[in-house]
């Protein structure tokens, strides 16, 4: 289930071939540790533009999430569930997501990524309970 | 506050407003209709074209700018004017900007429109549709997360879940709005409706229901930006610009607290250049693309405190004969979508008195606001007083 495929910035080119490669990473800053998500040259915190890729388990909690019905994209077979999770790796990241849970998602429930592999130049990351 | 900003209080006025018709269908140019709004506040504030030297817009790539429609007016040699990108966040912006322009002297007569055919060309809500240019949409729309309505019921729901807010909390803000509009002859949607119509109306995207979506309409709306001291020699009471302020910067789309917006940020220093608190508003025109953005920008104005703004409505707080009446001719949720500059014209008839059945006795002050940054992550807002 997808139309609109992702289309990758200079920041966040690394980041999706990580993800096809089933790797969830954020970046870690050299200059202070702090990690961050997404993908950008300098570090919000103390503005260095020296970083690493770090991989992370992609886990988080359920922030919100919708129950989309309106035909927004078209081809899109509705309803469908769009998840936001705050990031277990990075406290102030939130990251986005389709619901693979078979119910409808719990707010602050434990969460963790699913690679969904699209086709051969596409993985995307969807999000489904804990454990 | 430094001297030069106590000095910016008051200086400059609202002295004009003008509207074409809010239709589904325009069958006219943006162009067409910048000129026809441009041309009405004019003519409201006793004025002409011949008087204007600013104009000033802003846009996402959907409408005239004022490089269109000074030359179409006639106006080849304007002394300012202003082609600001971005949606509603930035709406009030404008007229701040252009209150700048006539403070320094850049420009005498501004005058700020929006025109829109968001029903019968651009649909402002985002179906079918191109994306957006930025680097957070890589990270959404794959996964079928593309319009604004989507992004706020996701900030709704995290409303929800924190704060315990509710449908009907939702529900009665629609309900009171469109009870406003019944009231105002130019408002597109002016049948009453109830709590049931609200519950009843079918799901757009969990939790939100049609009736908290704001109308997607055709039409334009401007303002005429002068010097207080010139406003008063016009033919309309002048309503004074007491502060104007604009900024933001936490991106919700990547991070942050869902549930907290720019608005908070802003409002204080909003305030603080007024000379006036929350306690002083008498009317306020807030954005309300979403029910759920009237709710937060609520508590973060601080009219009621963080978490509480369901509640609030619920109480009748923001009807007409409630302590603070919220949107009085319909908002975009009844009257019309014209991205922000509509709420500005209402708080103007607000305060000169003439807004008929829908009038707050006595108004004396206004607040009205921008979309509070949950999109473009800033936001932007006027406070306006009777002369
Ligand atoms: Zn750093």
């Amino acid at each position: 289930m997808t139309v609109h495929r992702p289309e990758p910035d200079r920041d966040s080119r690394e980041w999706w071939e990580r993800v096809a490669r089933g790797e969830f990473t954020v970046q870690r800053c050299a200059g202070c540790g702090a990690d961050r998500f997404p993908a950008r040259a300098f570090c919000p915190a103390c503005r260095s533009e020296e970083w690493e890729w770090r991989a992370v388990p992609p886990e988080g909690r359920v922030e919100s999430w919708i129950v989309s019905h309106q035909p927004f994209v078209p081809g899109l077979a509705t309803p469908y569930v769009v998840v936001l999770v705050r990031l277990a790796a990075v406290p102030d990241g939130l990251v986005h997501g389709n619901w693979r849970g078979g119910r409808e998602p719990r707010g602050g429930e434990r969460v963790h990524g699913v690679f969904r592999r699209v086709d051969a130049d596409l993985t995307l990351v969807d999000w489904g309970p804990a454990g | 506050m430094t001297k030069r900003l106590l000095e910016f209080r008051n200086a400059t006025a609202i002295a004009g407003v003008g509207y074409t018709p809010f239709t589904k269908n325009s069958g006219a140019s943006t162009l067409t209709l910048a000129c026809r709004a441009v041309l009405a506040a004019l003519a409201d504030a006793g004025l002409t074209a011949d008087d204007v030297d600013g104009l000033a817009t802003h846009r996402v790539g959907d409408s005239a700018p004022p490089t269109l429609v000074g030359p179409a007016l006639g106006l080849t040699d304007l002394s300012w004017h202003l082609d600001q990108f971005g949606g509603g966040s930035v709406s009030h912006a404008v007229v701040g900007q252009a209150a700048l322009a006539v403070a320094t002297g850049m420009a005498e007569t501004v005058v700020c429109y929006r025109a829109i055919n968001a029903r019968s060309e651009f649909r402002m809500g985002g179906t079918g549709r191109g994306l957006p240019v930025s680097p957070e949409v890589q990270y959404q729309a794959p996964y079928g997360y593309v319009a604004p309505p989507q992004q706020y019921a996701m900030y709704a729901r995290a409303h929800m879940l924190r704060y315990g807010t509710t449908a009907e909390h939702f529900g009665t803000l629609a309900v009171t709005q469109r009870a406003n509009a019944a009231k105002n002859p130019r408002a597109l949607m002016r049948s009453p409706i109830t709590l049931d119509d609200y519950l009843a109306s079918r799901w757009i995207a969990e939790p939100f229901r049609l009736l908290d979506c704001c109308l997607e309409t055709d039409g334009a709306c401007a303002v005429v930006v002068t010097t207080a001291e010139r406003a008063r020699e016009l033919r309309r009471p002048p309503v004074l610009i007491s502060a104007a302020a604009w900024g933001g910067g936490q991106s919700h789309l990547s991070g942050g607290d869902p549930t907290v917006t720019a608005a908070a940020g802003l409002a204080p220093r909003l305030y603080a250049q007024a000379g006036l608190g929350p306690e002083d508003v008498d009317v306020a025109e807030i954005y309300d693309c979403f029910t759920y953005s009237v709710i937060v920008q609520l508590e973060d104005y601080g009219f009621c405190p963080k978490g509480e703004g369901g509640p609030y409505v619920a109480s009748g707080a923001t009807a007409l004969d409630g302590p603070l009446p919220v949107n009085t001719h319909g908002g975009f949720l009844s009257e019309g979508y014209v991205h922000g500059v509509n709420h500005i014209a209402e708080a103007v008839s607000q305060l000169r008195g003439e807004a008929g059945d829908r009038q707050v006795p006595g108004a004396e002050v206004a607040l009205s606001t921008a979309q509070p940054g949950y999109i473009l992550p800033a936001t932007s807002a006027l406070i306006l007083r009777r002369a």
